[in-house]
């Protein structure tokens, strides 16, 4: 019965690694307690979910079934969690407020470029990925970790960032979605269900970039202890 | 055809431009963040040395003052006393002579009297610049205040060491360790009201170890500090220990009173310089 799957997963090994090596971060969290921060608990939702969706897009793939709704819808969603991270990172009340409003934007936006990038939205067999919605989500965030390296530098309260959790969270994002902002754009031309232009290696980059971003935060969840939360 | 393909290339190299451009956004938060860190430490540390050095001078010039006016004591008036006795001396010679009673007995009580200035010179001499410490170490100094203490109070003064032949030390540690001691015994008998005070002192390979008890009343420092109480006696304790190293603590036995033991890493008395120590020397001393 997962024969299709396993051949989808043997078919495109990249973005399968992608997919499971969420797991790893998850696990971490679970382990070292990592929930207890209101940041690192947000990243753990924002992991379980991203793992319910992959599965399930990846379950779809296998049975060719077009997924790609599941991947617009996750846009708004993964940027609320993402974000909310740095809600409680800043301290500024400028900064909360940017976060907030951001949020509620990329909800907005999103919405509308679904429907704008879909003329006919009953017909999901022929649905197309959002144009600008994900470029957008990748600028505000890459401009969120930015506005955060500055608090950091700024505030000079971490003595070692190399033990900071949060930084290397940050890191990870800021990779993946380098890797993903000239991309994004494109996929909505190329990603069509029926018709899927190769673009070679590129494509492949965020995929890459999405494991090593797993990877970095599970780095930084295994440098997470209660007991130094807890000062 | 042609186009897509360059469209491929261009983006792989902007998406490649942009991961550089972001690790060395990371790189460059880390290096940065780490430069400052150590640049606040270095002011830290200079700052620290700097408090340090203006503390050591300003103790330093308190120590040189009192070895002036003990000087000025036993130069000038000591010698004017000695004066004073001799002609004294000689006078009741006459006194003698002329045979009157009650010039005799005037006579008797202003040569007892200059006796006693004399000697009164000589302790207030002998208090302001600890000659034994200087000389003989830092057992007899202690034995010798003790001695001196008990000899006009009502108190039993005990004290121990853990070595029969306690080490020279640095002349620095020394008075810092004496002077330690002399503030701690004076606090127990000012505030203490107690009957009995105990004195150890011990040495190992590291540290030196001072520990003065006494079964009073007791106090907690935490609050002495925190409410103004705290005069000159326990500031001065730990910043003459700020510039050796040392550590102080207070502890409140069960049995009542107050402990305080103070640390200090030992510094033996460089090389084998047996200099004589001058107790009057005028030059700058190097406490
Ligand atoms: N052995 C002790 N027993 C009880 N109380 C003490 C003892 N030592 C210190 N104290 C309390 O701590 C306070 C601070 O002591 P400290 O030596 O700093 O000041 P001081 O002796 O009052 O003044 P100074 O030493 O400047 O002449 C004292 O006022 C006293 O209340
Ligand atoms: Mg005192």
């Amino acid at each position: 019965m997962f024969d299709s799957h396993f051949a989808y997963i043997v078919n495109n090994p990249i973005s399968s690694i992608a997919v499971f090596v969420t797991v790893l971060p998850l696990t971490l969290t679970i382990t070292r307690k990592a929930f207890l921060d209101k940041s690192l608990r947000l990243l753990f939702c924002y992991l379980v979910s991203k793992l319910i969706i992959d599965i399930i897009m990846l379950h779809l793939a296998s049975t060719r079934t077009n997924n790609l709704i599941l991947y617009n819808l996750s846009i708004p969603l993964f940027y609320a969690l993402l974000s909310g991270m740095f809600y409680f990172q800043f301290t500024g009340k400028a900064q909360k407020g940017f976060v907030l409003t951001s949020i509620v934007g990329v909800f907005v936006f999103s919405i509308w470029d679904i429907f704008n990038s879909n003329e006919n939205l009953g017909d999901l067999n022929e649905h197309r990925l959002v144009l600008y919605a994900k470029t957008v989500e990748g600028v505000l965030m890459i401009s969120l970790i930015l506005l955060y390296f500055y608090e950091i530098i700024k505030s000079l309260q971490i003595p070692n960032l190399l033990t900071f959790p949060f930084f290397w969270v940050c890191s990870g994002l800021l990779l993946y979605y380098s890797s993903l902002i000239f991309l994004a754009p494109f996929l909505h031309y190329t990603y069509t269900w029926n018709n899927q232009t190769d673009l070679g290696i590129t494509e492949v980059i965020p995929s890459i970039f999405e494991i090593l971003c797993a990877v970095l935060f599970s780095v930084g969840i295994y440098n997470f202890s209660p007991r130094k939360y807890a000062k | 055809m042609q186009n897509s393909e360059e469209l491929k290339w261009a983006l792989l190299i902007a998406s490649l431009a942009m991961l550089a451009m972001a690790f060395c956004m990371i790189a460059f938060v880390m290096y940065y963040q780490k430069k400052r860190f150590e640049e606040e430490k270095r002011i830290n540390d200079i700052e620290k040395n700097y408090n340090r050095l203006l503390l050591d001078t300003a103790l330093n010039s308190e120590e040189t003052e009192r070895r002036r006016i003990a000087q000025d004591l036993h130069d000038d008036i000591g010698t004017m006393l000695s004066l004073t006795k001799l002609s004294l001396n000689q006078l009741s010679k006459l006194v003698a002579n002329s045979g009157d009673e009650k010039e005799e007995s005037i006579m008797k009580k202003s040569q007892s009297l200059v006796e006693e200035t004399i000697l009164h010179v000589r302790r207030i001499t002998r208090d302001l610049v600890p000659t034994t410490l200087e000389r003989f170490g830092l057992m007899e100094a202690i034995e010798e205040f003790i001695h001196k203490l008990e000899e006009d109070n009502n108190l039993v003064i005990a004290f121990q060491s853990n070595t029969e032949e306690f080490p020279r030390q640095g002349q620095k540690l020394e008075l810092t360790l004496y002077r330690i001691m002399q503030e701690l015994v004076n606090n127990a008998i000012k505030h203490a009201s107690c009957t009995k005070i105990d004195i150890v002192l011990e040495i190992d390979e590291e540290m030196i170890g001072l520990r003065v008890t006494d079964n009073g009343v007791g106090f907690d420092p935490e609050k002495i500090k925190e409410s103004n109480l705290a005069g000159l006696g326990l500031l001065g304790i730990e910043s003459r220990l700020a510039i050796v190293n040392g550590t102080v603590q207070y502890e409140q036995p069960a049995r009542g009173g107050s402990s305080a033991i103070a640390r200090i890493p030992v510094n033996p008395a460089s090389g084998n310089k047996p200099e004589p120590l001058h107790p009057f020397r005028r030059e700058r001393v190097n406490i």
